[in-house]
């Protein structure tokens, strides 16, 4: 091992020795990281039985379809694949407008309250009490009737994800220059009009990304839909209505529909983030390093 | 007349000025932070004082917070929120770091790999848990399939349902689950270090290891240290992931301290229990104020180091 690497040629060889070794580790961590994904998207074409039966066979003996369609037809999919859009989307649409103005006013105005609402919004970021908060929130919504549409589950979710969305948000107006704003308030914008017509599309590229990272939340959104839906089936998004069957009855004998139903939640999202994964390891960065 | 004059004036001018016009879109920021912070927060505080089902409160004083000192259910889940914190960063974060010094480099394969590091970052915690359900499952699951065909295990293991291995299993979902996402923050803090300095260490003869115990991990410091609080943070925090495989089971075992709260405040499926919500309430707080504690130590240590070096 211990060889005389002087000679150039030998330096290169040791080099390109090291880099495959290193490939290798990383091709084998990463065949095992996307393993479970490939697993449950193949298995969801194997018949039950085959499921009953185990083994390592990554690929199905006999190519079925019959799982899908009886997860989308029996087990209610094609209601809970509709509900998570609806709840993906309105968070996504909630976020992209209260972010984008709440972005733009605290870069742009000094104004008394400002740090107290700052402070307050970063404050209830750090203090996280779990799940408990939900409980004076679903009381609420009961109260006020709103726990029987998507509306309280929509807004709770982008009220969560609200501070890191305004940051990403704040930290991008603030390398916009002013020059931009002063330019059309001159024009006679109002303060309104600046945002709307001036800043939002120079927004756009932190825009993305609070419409990928907040649909990304919204469609991944578990414990609050769960507890919003517990007593009302019809309301339930895919993460909820495909765990709930894990402990409905005796697991094994609904395998193959698990298992579709597993693929119908994830597969969305992953075709989402294929096609824009640098858009969203981007916005990832951008949220966390602001906040 | 005259006042309302002035009003109206004022009015007109503070419009124009864009006051009125802020605070109109800072109303839904406010209302956020108001319903969904302060409300549950003052709220949290009345119930810790009663005994709630969800339909009757009776007040019982300091009653709740005697019974906490007695309850060991509560304090062994605390032990295990440690037990799998520490475990979860022992591994994800030197996994995270390798990962994104190797992969900052551009090599053959590194946008795809890359990408599938960072790929269950997009996925449902509540789904990939329920994906490893079936990957741990005793005796149709394929980890011991596979085990045993490679003759490691001559029985199956009971990776969820058996006390000895269900943390384990826990830790290992939870390493594959996060550490694309600090892998990636790292690769941006890297990407921040100039590379002129690389390229003197090179000069001077220094290899990839030297590089980067001298270069790579002093300049990436700062970066490093709100990473690790990030992953310190969110790993005390965790507990959505325990629900799906193991629901706190076998006989509390993997119970970490906010799902043992949340099977309080909101029941479980798999055992119907009476609710305790204001017993819960007080759970809570005493659980957020240990993720604080926790966080101010890292903080203090943090400093520490940097004065020494």
């Amino acid at each position: 091992m211990a060889k005389e690497t002087k000679g150039h040629s030998v330096e290169s060889r040791k080099t390109k020795l090291i880099n495959a070794a290193i490939f290798l580790l990383l091709a084998t961590l990463a065949f095992f990281t996307v393993y479970p994904v490939i697993y449950i998207l193949f298995g969801s074409f194997k018949t039950n039985n085959e499921l009953v039966r185990g083994g390592v066979n990554l690929l199905p003996q006999k190519f079925v379809m019959d799982n899908y369609i009886q997860a989308w037809e029996m087990a209610n999919f094609s209601r809970y694949t509709l509900n998570s859009l609806i709840i993906s989307f309105g968070v996504m649409a909630v976020s992209l407008t209260v972010s984008s103005m709440a972005g733009y006013v605290f870069s742009r105005k000094e104004f008394r309250l400002k740090s107290l609402i700052y402070n307050s919004m970063v404050m209830f970021m750090f203090i996280n009490v779990g799940s408990v908060a939900l409980r004076p929130l679903f009381e609420l919504a009961v109260k006020m009737n709103m726990n029987r549409s998507l509306i309280s589950i929509i807004l709770i979710s982008a009220g969560g994800g609200q501070a890191t969305y305004v940051f990403l948000i704040h930290g991008f107006m603030n390398s916009i220059p002013k020059e931009l704003d002063e330019a059309a308030k001159i024009d006679g914008c109002s303060f309104f009009g600046i945002y709307s017509k001036v800043i939002l599309p120079v927004l756009k590229p932190a825009l993305a990304s609070v419409a990928l990272l907040s649909f990304r939340g919204g469609w991944n959104e578990y414990i609050l839909p769960l507890i919003f839906t517990m007593t009302n089936e019809k309301l339930r998004p895919l993460t909820v209505g495909v765990v709930a069957l894990q402990n409905a009855g005796d697991g094994a004998a609904a395998w193959n529909i698990l298992f579709a139903g597993s693929a119908i939640a994830i597969v969305p999202i992953i075709l989402v983030y294929i096609a824009a994964s640098k858009q969203f390891m981007g916005g990832m960065t951008a949220g966390a390093v602001k906040g | 007349m005259n006042s309302n004059n002035s009003f109206g004036h004022r009015l007109k001018k503070s419009w124009d000025h864009g006051d009125i016009p802020m605070w109109l879109m800072l109303v839904p920021t406010i209302f956020f932070i108001l319903v969904m912070s302060v409300y549950p927060f003052t709220w949290l505080i009345r119930y810790v004082f009663y005994d709630y089902n969800g339909f009757k409160a009776y007040f019982v004083g300091f009653e709740n917070f005697k019974r906490m000192t007695g309850d060991g259910i509560y304090w062994k889940s605390v032990l295990h929120t440690f037990e799998y914190a520490i475990l979860k960063l022992l591994f994800l974060l030197p996994l995270s770091l390798v990962t994104a010094v190797l992969l900052q480099k551009r090599r053959f394969g590194s946008g795809l790999i890359q990408g599938i590091y960072f790929l269950p970052t997009v996925i449902s915690s509540a789904v990939y848990s329920l994906i490893w359900y079936f990957i741990f499952a005793t005796y149709n699951g394929v980890l011991n399939a596979f085990l045993q065909v490679i003759g490691i295990i001559n029985q199956p293991i009971d990776w969820l349902g058996s006390s000895k291995t269900a943390m384990t299993a826990v830790v290992i979902v939870a390493v594959w689950g996060g550490f694309g996402n600090y892998m990636i923050l790292l690769i941006s803090g890297l990407a921040g270090i100039p590379s002129d300095v690389y390229e003197s260490a090179q000069i001077d003869g220094a290899n990839g290891i030297q590089t980067f115990f001298k270069i790579t991990l002093p300049m990436l410091g700062p970066v490093l240290k709100v990473v690790i609080m990030l992953a310190i943070t969110t790993a005390f925090k965790d507990y959505e992931s325990i629900l799906v495989l193991t629901a706190g089971g076998p006989n509390n075992r993997t119970h970490v301290m906010f799902s043992y709260i949340f099977q309080m405040v909101f029941g479980t499926s798999r055992a119907a229990t009476q609710l305790q919500i204001g017993y819960g309430s007080v759970l809570s707080i005493i659980s957020a104020l240990i993720v604080g504690l926790i966080t101010i130590v890292y903080l203090k240590i943090s400093r520490k180091m940097d004065e020494i070096s």
